[in-house]
């Protein structure tokens, strides 16, 4: 009787155990397809933001340079997070400047950044893009490696690191660029600290600084 | 050399060891270690004024007189130049794949006294130097350096320069030092109108000293730890970025 008890019960165990495999199975299954599909569209949304890019630098090499600065800054719009890559530079700052001062933040970053991606349009459109690998980090970020390349081998390749994460949308956008190893987020944040820093965190003065010469 | 140039070379770098001590002990000396800013950017100062008003026009004339192909030569020959720093500092740091790919590299295309890249490009090879011997052998990065004429430097790597300078003119002849004379202010140019984007973007920012800072720390820290450096960097930057997006 004992022995058909403990039959019974190792048989409930075994079945609830089979059971606790199979959801955890198929639990693990999907996530696996979630990161390797959100990897996809992270690759995805750089390679189509590239193919904009050089089409843009093509169309839009007669326009007037402001049209041009225009077209550009909505593509970029397009592509990043602004909002992230603002608070990311100015690190504890942020939290203490005012809407206003944000907005204007906001837009000298995004000048600063057209002019950046302005001068090396040109050059983009006759260079190719080849993805290399892409990771994911933690639980939000992708890295997407790639790699710019003269298809007549008479420049050096450059090595290009996207990172992004998925905004609320679902739609992933680049949260800061490494350009042979050098963070464009890191470097705008050493500048913009510094500055902040030295003037007990006026964001006037940054501000300043920043559009002074654009 | 004389004696008493010689005398005064090893009381120079032995200053600049001591002055490598002086930083903390951690490999990474953070962005913001800069014990000399006040003086680094006069410094800066200088160096941009001496480029605005004389190297960058005398590059623009460069890339606009000389043809594409010649330049092209012209850089080919100074990295041929550069190698066997590259080849002696390889074999230093036991990178023994490096140290026979320069070496070949070297000898071939020292049939066109590397003015034409025979191997077209095919073979990568690491450039090395003695601030990267340092590095390896764990002497720490030092405070942050803004040298007249040369431009940013940690202080590791100046005593690293110095020291490549010394090794070619004890290896090479009274000759070759001249051509290296004659050579410097070629490479000057010939480096700046590489980077004359990047320089005059530089030259537009909020804060100029801080961006070169900042791109010549995290370049030279990418060329010289590579992997493990990155690795713990993106780390770091990831919590971050997490933290910023919740």
């Amino acid at each position: 009787m004992l022995s058909l008890k403990n039959f019974w019960i190792s048989k409930k165990i075994s079945k609830f155990l089979n059971y606790t495999f199979l959801i955890f199975l198929i639990f693990n299954i999907n996530i696996n397809k979630s990161f390797s599909d959100n990897l996809e569209m992270g690759e995805a949304t750089i390679q189509q933001m590239i193919i904009e890019a050089q089409k843009h630098a093509i169309d839009t090499i007669k326009l007037d340079p402001n049209k041009r600065s225009l077209k550009i800054e909505l593509l970029i719009k397009k592509y990043i997070n602004l909002d992230f890559m603002s608070k990311a530079t100015t690190g504890t700052f942020w939290k203490k400047a005012s809407e206003t001062q944000k907005e204007k933040y906001k837009a000298a970053l995004l000048k600063q950044i057209v002019l950046t991606i302005e001068e090396h349009l040109n050059t983009l459109a006759t260079l190719s893009y080849k993805p290399t690998i892409s990771e994911r980090r933690g639980k939000k970020l992708i890295y997407v490696k790639g790699r710019i390349e003269d298809p007549n081998k008479k420049k050096p390749s450059i090595n290009l690191l996207w990172k992004l994460a998925a905004n609320k949308n679902g739609s992933f956008l680049i949260l800061d660029l490494e350009i042979e190893g050098i963070s464009l987020v890191s470097s705008q944040k050493a500048e913009a600290v510094s500055i902040l820093r030295k003037n007990k965190g006026n964001f006037d003065v940054l501000l300043n600084k920043m559009t002074r010469d654009n | 050399m004389t004696k008493k140039y010689k005398l005064l070379f090893v009381k120079f770098i032995t200053a600049l060891f001591i002055l490598n001590g002086c930083s903390n002990s951690t490999k990474f000396t953070s962005e913001n270690k800069d014990p000399f800013e006040k003086i680094n950017r006069n410094v800066f100062q200088f160096n941009k004024y001496l480029d605005q008003k004389i190297i960058s026009p005398i590059t623009k004339t460069y890339v606009k007189k000389v043809p594409a192909k010649i330049r092209s030569g012209v850089s080919n020959h100074l990295q041929w130049m550069d190698t066997p720093h590259t080849i002696i500092n390889s074999a230093l740091q036991t990178d023994m794949e490096n140290t026979i790919l320069s070496s070949a590299k070297f000898l071939l295309n020292g049939l066109t006294l590397g003015f034409y890249d025979l191997d077209k490009g095919e073979t990568v090879i690491k450039k090395r130097d003695f601030g990267s011997t340092l590095a390896r052998l764990n002497v720490s990065e030092g405070p942050f350096l803004m040298v007249p004429l040369i431009g940013p430097k940690t202080t590791r790597d100046l005593t690293g320069t110095i020291l490549d300078r010394q090794n070619m003119a004890t290896l090479s002849s009274n000759s070759i030092d001249d051509l290296n004379l004659t050579e410097v202010p070629i490479n000057i140019i010939d480096k700046r109108s590489k980077m004359s984007k990047t320089l005059d973007n530089i030259y537009l920012s909020a804060d100029p000293y801080v961006k070169v800072r900042s791109f010549y720390l995290q370049n030279r820290r990418n060329e010289i730890y590579s992997k493990k450096y990155i690795e713990n960097k993106n780390s770091d930057l990831d919590a971050e970025f997490e933290k910023l997006l919740d």
